[in-house]
């Protein structure tokens, strides 16, 4: 048998106590005899053995019930998901649970982007380092050094040959991917922290913004600073270049947002109607601008048939909304409002039909651009969320945040 | 004028520079991380960023914690006249300190604290002031209490009307039982603030903060991490 001394013992009283309050006395002077059991049954045994009798089929029956939540639950994790092959591309959003959750950063993550070809992506710290890391596997490939604080923006050019980064100490460094990501430039001239970056879409010149005010403009070939766009009256968090180089866009805690021509370094726009700093910005794809007319069109009829051609950007702000602005005319289009604290990056669904946004709400937000509505909300991060981007053609969505950790996110 | 009024640098007694690393820290992080509320003060203070209620309603409306254990108030003040409020532009800042000036009478400790409110005026003037009484001490009753209290009365009557400036008494009651005993649960060594403590303290300070930030967060669930998977599933729209 299986029991041991001590279990026998207490079956054998059970047994006894059932025995007597059934009032099955003889078979209970038997069965004490032969187990040489003291006369008096244990009041703490009364019960015991139909309660162990019941309890079994007790047990059962939850097992049952739980196989049945548990295949129910399956069912919709399977179909609350759809799977990526019955979805178009355009369609594809992030979907929870994270798919991987990586650590090594030892302050807030400031920064995260996709290489456009490698399965890669680089996420920038507080902690004043850049990580690279494969998104495919979640492994962590490498860390560049170079900077002694906070590194506030990093970008790469269309080819992923260069990355480019910049940081509160007041520099901003060129890697080379192509050989062994060796720093090979380092660039002088801002007074202040350097927000924010980005490539010129030939490749051949950088754009970055500064806590002193200034957006200014950076040959790779020299390294000097052949432009310096001035207006901005406060810091100045994010400059963004439209597709065909003509324009840039900036934001600033001035709460405005500015549209420049990048030629003559006139400043084309002036937009203000955020409530507070606006932190981020991001110019609209060719393929949202379908989306974005019919979000317009849906409020006037009179407006119907009068297509606008744009360009259009959106900007997210402190103020916690994130406003949709047609540039040629310099008009606010719309707001999405849902965003509990501040909205801190912005990305554009490379299908055009959604919006993706990240918040100091710990939240990453999907919005239905036709319908400018909040489609899907994620529990993204433990703490404030500061960072988004959206791969062009793989299903892959990454966050950084104040926790410390970068998340990869996969699309159906 | 007393030595509470005077700014002071803490004496490095053990020799290992903590305070004054703290210090640098703090101005490092006023210039870099753009706060809408500073609290500064003792460890009442410095304590509370360790607090539920910290992660849970502070910590979102991007507050920084200026607090430094063992501080009387010439200490806070040096900080405040050093560069601590210099680099930053918070729309409130929270005050507690006093409870630690063993060697002060009441009337100086409030002059001190008086001080140190007029020393961030001057620097921020933008600023809300919310002036936090200070808490009971002790598990029996013993005169340091009485002390506080006199503290608080004269912080309140000095205060009162004040514009840009909030004095928020602490609810004694909320902490004596009807004995005249603090309890552990409490006030874990009968100074400290537990979770509870924290939680019963702060509450009147968060409606204050909210209001004066005219933001009304929405309140997470008591436990930080219930947000499963299946919850977000019911959440999905596609």
């Amino acid at each position: 048998m299986v029991l041991s001394q001590r279990q026998r013992e207490e079956l054998n009283r059970a047994i006894a106590d059932y025995l007597a309050s059934n009032g099955y006395l003889s078979a209970l002077s038997e069965f004490q005899k032969e187990t040489s059991m003291p006369g008096e049954v244990d009041k703490k045994y009364a019960g015991l053995l139909e309660k162990k009798w019941t309890s079994v089929i007790r047990l059962q029956k939850k097992v049952i019930d739980l196989e049945g939540k548990l295949s129910e639950a399956e069912k919709e994790f399977n179909a609350g998901g759809p799977t990526r092959d019955k979805r178009s591309p355009t369609e594809w959003i992030p979907r929870p649970p994270e798919r991987y959750s990586l650590s090594g950063h030892r302050s807030p993550v400031t920064r995260v982007i996709f290489h456009p070809t490698f399965s890669v992506m680089v996420s920038a710290s507080e902690d004043a380092t850049i990580k690279l890391w494969d998104y495919e596997t979640g492994d962590y490939e490498r860390t560049l050094k170079g900077h002694t604080d906070s590194v506030q923006d990093i970008a790469f050019d269309n080819t992923g040959k260069y990355l480019v980064s910049c940081s509160a100490d007041m520099k901003i460094k060129i890697w080379d991917f192509t050989t062994d990501y060796e720093c090979v430039k380092t660039l002088y001239g801002h007074d202040h922290n350097i927000s924010s970056l980005t490539f010129m879409p030939s490749g051949d010149f950088i754009l970055s913004c500064s806590r002193d005010k200034t957006i200014k403009m950076w040959e790779i070939s020299s390294g000097y600073c052949v432009k310096t766009f001035t207006g901005h009256r406060e810091w100045v968090r994010m400059v963004r270049v439209y597709h065909d180089g003509s324009l840039l866009a900036s934001c600033s805690n001035d709460q405005t947002v500015r549209v420049w021509v990048t030629a003559t370094k006139e400043c084309k726009a002036e937009l203000r109607e955020h409530e507070h700093v606006v932190e981020c910005i991001a110019w609209a794809p060719e393929t949202a601008h379908h989306d974005i007319n019919e979000a317009v069109n849906t409020d006037s009829k009179k407006g119907k048939g009068n297509t606008r051609s744009g360009p259009f950007l959106i900007s997210g702000s402190r103020d916690k909304t994130i406003k949709m602005w047609d540039i040629s005319v310099g008009l606010c289009l719309f707001t999405l409002i849902g965003h509990d604290n501040w909205v801190r990056g912005l990305i554009f669904h490379p299908g055009g039909k959604y919006i993706l946004s990240a918040s100091d709400d710990k939240t990453l937000r999907v919005w239905d651009i036709k319908n400018r509505r909040n489609h899907k909300t994620l529990e993204a991060h433990t703490h404030f969320v500061t960072s988004i981007d959206m791969h062009k053609s793989s299903p892959y969505v990454i966050t950084g945040s104040v926790d410390q950790s970068v998340k990869v996110w996969e699309c159906r | 004028m007393s030595s509470a009024t005077e700014p002071k640098q803490l004496e490095d007694v053990q020799g290992d520079g903590r305070w004054i690393s703290q210090h640098k820290r703090f101005m490092y992080e006023a210039k870099e991380r753009e706060p809408e509320v500073v609290f500064i003060g003792d460890s009442l203070i410095q304590q509370l960023q360790f607090s539920e209620i910290w992660v849970k309603m502070f910590q979102p409306l991007h507050s920084l914690n200026f607090g430094i254990g063992g501080d009387q108030t010439q200490h806070v003040l040096w900080r405040v006249e050093n560069g601590e409020m210099d680099d930053v532009q918070p729309k409130v800042v929270v005050l507690l300190v006093g409870t630690n000036n063993y060697d002060h009478t009441d009337k100086e400790v409030t002059e001190g604290i008086l001080a140190i409110v007029k020393a961030i005026q001057e620097r921020q003037s933008q600023a809300q002031i919310i002036v936090l009484g200070i808490p009971p001490r002790g598990e029996k009753p013993n005169p340091l209490r009485e002390k506080i209290s006199k503290i608080n009365e004269g912080l309140c009557s000095k205060l009162s009307g004040t514009p840009n400036i909030s004095f928020l008494n602490a609810e004694f009651s909320s902490f004596i039982n009807s004995e005249g005993l603090i309890d552990s649960k409490d006030m874990y060594d009968y100074l400290h603030f537990t979770n509870e403590g924290y939680r019963k303290f702060c509450e009147p300070l968060v409606e204050e903060v909210q209001s004066l930030l005219q933001t009304f967060l929405k309140v997470e669930n008591t436990s930080m991490h219930s947000s499963s998977t299946a919850d977000l599933l019911c959440n999905d729209t596609t």
